[in-house]
């Protein structure tokens, strides 16, 4: 701790100016009693002290130093005009800040808005706005699927209300028609008529009820009954003889028969039975028993009333008759009268036989029953014959297409009948032939085989079509003839046959050149051709040679394994399509094969160079650095806003806490 | 300070002109003392305190704590005397040239003018304490809330310039006694 002594200049300073406590003037006191040095230095600023207050107080500003900073301050700051004071005084109160500052925010926004281009609405609106839209499509597509479905459901409406309606309409009520068909079989099982869905109508049941009453009342009533009956029938021949002789059994007669020989050999015909009536029925069922009865009907004419009514009428004309055969006999009055009389004779006479042959007529139909029996033999629809129609679909590749579409017409013959040839030649230039012959069935073999030889096959089809003649269905009995054979021929040119295997890969190599030209000598050698070849050197030393070549597949694995000897083979890919049809033999089928030889060219290209890489990382670099300036750019553009809007924000914010102390 | 004052300081911070001026009639002497410590020039130092005056005005928002404006105000005033010195020192050659040769009146006196070399000699703030004490005859807080300083360190800022200045002038002070 410093003494009194070592800063006698503070302590006296100190003392001086009154600073000192009690207890430190007694301690300074007491040293200067005590040190004469220090008495001295008192002495010495005692005096400085007084100096400094003469001279300092001098230079003290005069009283008027107050009111001069005033009017200066005054006339440097002037004072406010009103409105602007009253301003300044309201922004102090704390409710005009805060106003102020939502008032600022609020515009902040509403400018921003107004800026982007966003709707002034609330943002919970705006997205409920949105999802509205987004919704309204697919609620649109729904709406117009419900559309879409109501039209579906309309039609199904109809469809089902036609299935609906269709059931109504449709099902004739099977079960009466069933059961009485049953009641019928069951029991008149004997007396059956109908077949097939024939239902009897209510004058045939009329008839049969008749038929049944015949027998007692037959005499009195004049009735014209006939049948016709459908058979189907084995044996024409036989069936006729055997209805001849029911027919005898039964007193009645056959009136006449007709029959006909069909193509396939099969007989039919119609024959016309007259029986006594009540002899009928029973008639009826020993021709069924003949064959399959397909249809028979049985009618009833009743002419009781007509011929009785003839037959009175006939009793008149007679009498009529013989009164004036006793006019003519008396002879009296004139000769004119007498004309007369002879004239009406003649007309009564005519009268009379055309009643009697009325009458007779009906007597013959009377007495004898009508039937009408159609025979058919079995198998009346089987075909005579059937014709075999082979058409033939061959496509050919070949190297030279004109020759062989000559060579194809020269097969001509009298066997062999070429209905359509021709070459085209399309836009670029390809030739393709078109051919198609007619070929006598025994050579057909021969020729297609021929033809087949002249080139590569890619595909034959053979399609064989049974024709029948005179019929339908199939025959065992029926024989088969071969027509003549369509061929139809397609030859195209063998470059537009699709490869059957596609192989890729490339060779890396020094001497691109050479490599390239051995390459050309081995597909030679393997039977190949060169289809296409390019080569190309690029500024940096790379060669690349492309080949692309063809070859039977026979001889595809041998290439392949020569051209290891060429340089190393890389990315070697295959492509294979199998065709659906195998009819293609694929030792034969192309394939082709496209070799890249390269070589390497110089490792540092003038791309990868020191000065190049230099010079991009440089242009890169400058270009990343004009990016990231205008994402700045961007990005202060899009915040300056804000920032503003936050500093002012806590501007404010400070000084109202500020007020607030 | 009591809490008049504070309310003052505070009012006049948040722009009560009317507080403000109460404030330069209270202040602008001290401030005056400071300039002139520096200046040595009353004209200058005048100068300085209505510049300083003015500025403070139109800065009042940056006090922070009302209590140290009275501090803040020597600050400034001090920097602004700092200005005016250091552009003194550029004044051109000619001006210095003709100062010499106009008679000074006030200094006619030997004793002044070592006096006066002897106040230059101090350091600034050595001198704005003095010239605080000798002009307004303020009590030791006083002087160091105006110049922003610890307490105790006054004292010995004080007795270390009367020290400085004492043996500066001692022959004179042997002269005159």
């Amino acid at each position: 701790m410093p003494t009194v002594h070592d800063e006698i200049d503070t302590w006296l300073t100190a003392d001086l100016h009154g600073e000192l406590s009690d207890k430190e003037r007694d301690a300074l006191h007491a040293h200067l009693v005590d040190c004469a040095a220090c008495r001295k230095t008192h002495q010495e600023i005692k005096t400085m002290n007084k100096i400094l207050e003469e001279t300092l107080t001098k230079e003290k500003t005069d009283p008027a130093f107050e009111q001069r900073m005033l009017a200066g301050f005054r006339s440097r700051v002037p004072q406010r005009s009103g409105l602007v004071k009253l301003l300044v005084d309201l922004m102090r109160l704390r409710a005009t800040q805060i106003a102020a500052v939502a008032a600022v925010l609020l515009g902040l926004v509403q400018i921003g808005r107004m800026i982007t281009g966003e709707p002034v609405t609330a943002p919970r609106e705006r997205e409920h706005y949105v999802g509205e839209q987004f919704a309204a499509q697919p609620s649109q597509v729904s709406a117009s699927r419900a559309v879409e479905s109501g039209a579906l459901a309309k039609s199904d409406e109809v469809a089902a209300g036609r299935s609906r309606n269709l059931p109504l309409k449709e099902p004739p009520p099977p079960a009466p028609a069933q059961s009485k068909d049953e009641e019928r079989t069951g029991a008149e099982v004997e007396r059956t008529i109908v077949t097939g869905s024939n239902i009897p109508t209510a004058a045939e049941e009329t008839a049969q009820a008749s038929v049944q009453e015949t027998a007692p009342a037959l005499a009195n009533r004049k009735l014209i009954r006939n049948a016709t009956v459908d058979l189907e029938i084995v044996g024409f021949d036989n069936a006729v003889q055997k209805i001849t002789a029911f027919a005898n059994e039964e007193h009645g007669y056959v009136a006449t028969t007709d029959s006909e020989k069909q193509a396939n050999g099969k007989l039919k015909g119609q024959i016309v039975v007259k029986v006594l009536p009540e002899n009928l029925d029973r008639f009826l069922q020993r021709i069924r028993s003949l064959g399959e009865l397909k249809n028979q009907t049985l009618g009833t004419e009743d002419v009781t009333k007509a011929y009785f009514d003839t037959d009175a009428r006939l009793k008149n004309a007679h009498v009529m008759e013989q009164r004036l055969i006793d006019m003519l006999k008396m002879k009296t009055g004139k000769v004119s009268d007498l004309l007369q009389v002879e004239k009406e004779l003649g007309r009564v006479r005519e009268e009379i036989e055309k009643m009697q042959g009325e009458l007779k007529y009906w007597d013959s139909q009377v007495q004898f029953a009508t039937v009408t029996i159609s025979l058919t033999e079995k198998d009346m629809e089987e075909p005579a014959a059937f014709l075999l129609k082979e058409r033939a679909q061959l496509s050919l590749y070949t190297p030279d297409v004109e020759k062989i579409y000559n060579e194809t017409k020269r097969l001509a013959s009298p066997k062999v009948q070429i209905t359509n040839a021709q070459l085209n030649r399309d836009y670029s230039g390809r030739v393709s032939a078109q051919l198609s012959m007619l070929i006598a069935p025994e050579e057909s073999d021969a020729v297609i085989g021929r033809v087949k030889g002249f080139g590569r096959v890619e595909n034959f089809q053979m399609q064989t079509q049974r024709l029948t003649q005179g019929g339908s269905g199939m025959s065992q009995n029926a024989k088969t003839k071969r027509d003549k054979v369509e061929l139809n021929i397609t030859i195209s040119r063998e470059e537009q046959e699709q490869a059957f295997q596609q192989t890729s890969l490339s060779i890396r190599t020094s001497s691109v050149d050479e490599k390239a030209k051995e390459l050309r000598a081995l597909a030679e050698k393997q039977g190949g051709r060169v289809r296409s070849s390019t080569f190309s050197s690029d500024p940096n030393g790379r060669e690349v040679a492309s080949v692309s070549l063809r070859v039977a597949m026979k001889n595809y694995p041998a290439l392949m394994q020569s051209l290891n000897s060429l340089g190393r083979v890389e990315n070697v890919s295959v492509q294979r399509q199998d065709r659906a049809d195998a009819q293609i033999d694929e030792s034969d089928a192309p394939a082709d094969v496209s070799i890249q030889v390269y070589s390497q060219g110089n490792i540092v290209t003038e791309e990868s160079g020191l000065l190049a890489t230099l010079r991009r990382t440089l242009a890169q670099s400058a270009s990343a650095i004009m990016w990231s300036l205008r994402m700045i750019g961007v990005a202060i553009a899009f915040l300056a806003p804000w920032a503003i809007a936050i500093v002012l924000l806590a501007w404010v914010a400070r000084r109202v806490i500020r007020a607030k102390r | 300070m009591d809490a008049s004052e504070r309310e003052q300081y505070r009012a006049a911070i948040h722009g009560d002109r009317e507080a403000f001026e109460m404030i330069i009639r209270t202040h602008s002497r001290p401030l005056f003392a400071i300039a002139y410590g520096i200046l040595q020039s009353r004209e200058e130092a005048e100068d300085v305190v209505q510049d300083s005056l003015v500025k403070a005005w139109k800065t009042r928002w940056r006090v922070r704590d009302p209590e140290k404006l009275p501090a803040w105000l020597a600050t400034i005033a001090r920097h602004k005397a700092h200005d005016v010195f250091r552009k003194r020192r550029t004044v051109p050659l000619s001006e210095q040239l003709i100062e010499p040769i106009e008679p000074e009146p006030a200094n006619t006196n030997v004793l002044d003018q070592q006096l006066q070399s002897a106040l230059a000699a101090l350091p600034e703030l050595h001198r704005a304490a003095l010239t605080l004490r000798y002009f307004e005859e303020m009590d030791y807080r006083t002087i160091e809330n105006t110049l922003g300083l610890t307490n105790g360190a006054l004292r010995g800022i004080l007795g270390r310039a009367l020290a400085s200045m004492r043996k500066q002038l001692r022959p004179a002070l042997a002269a005159m006694d």
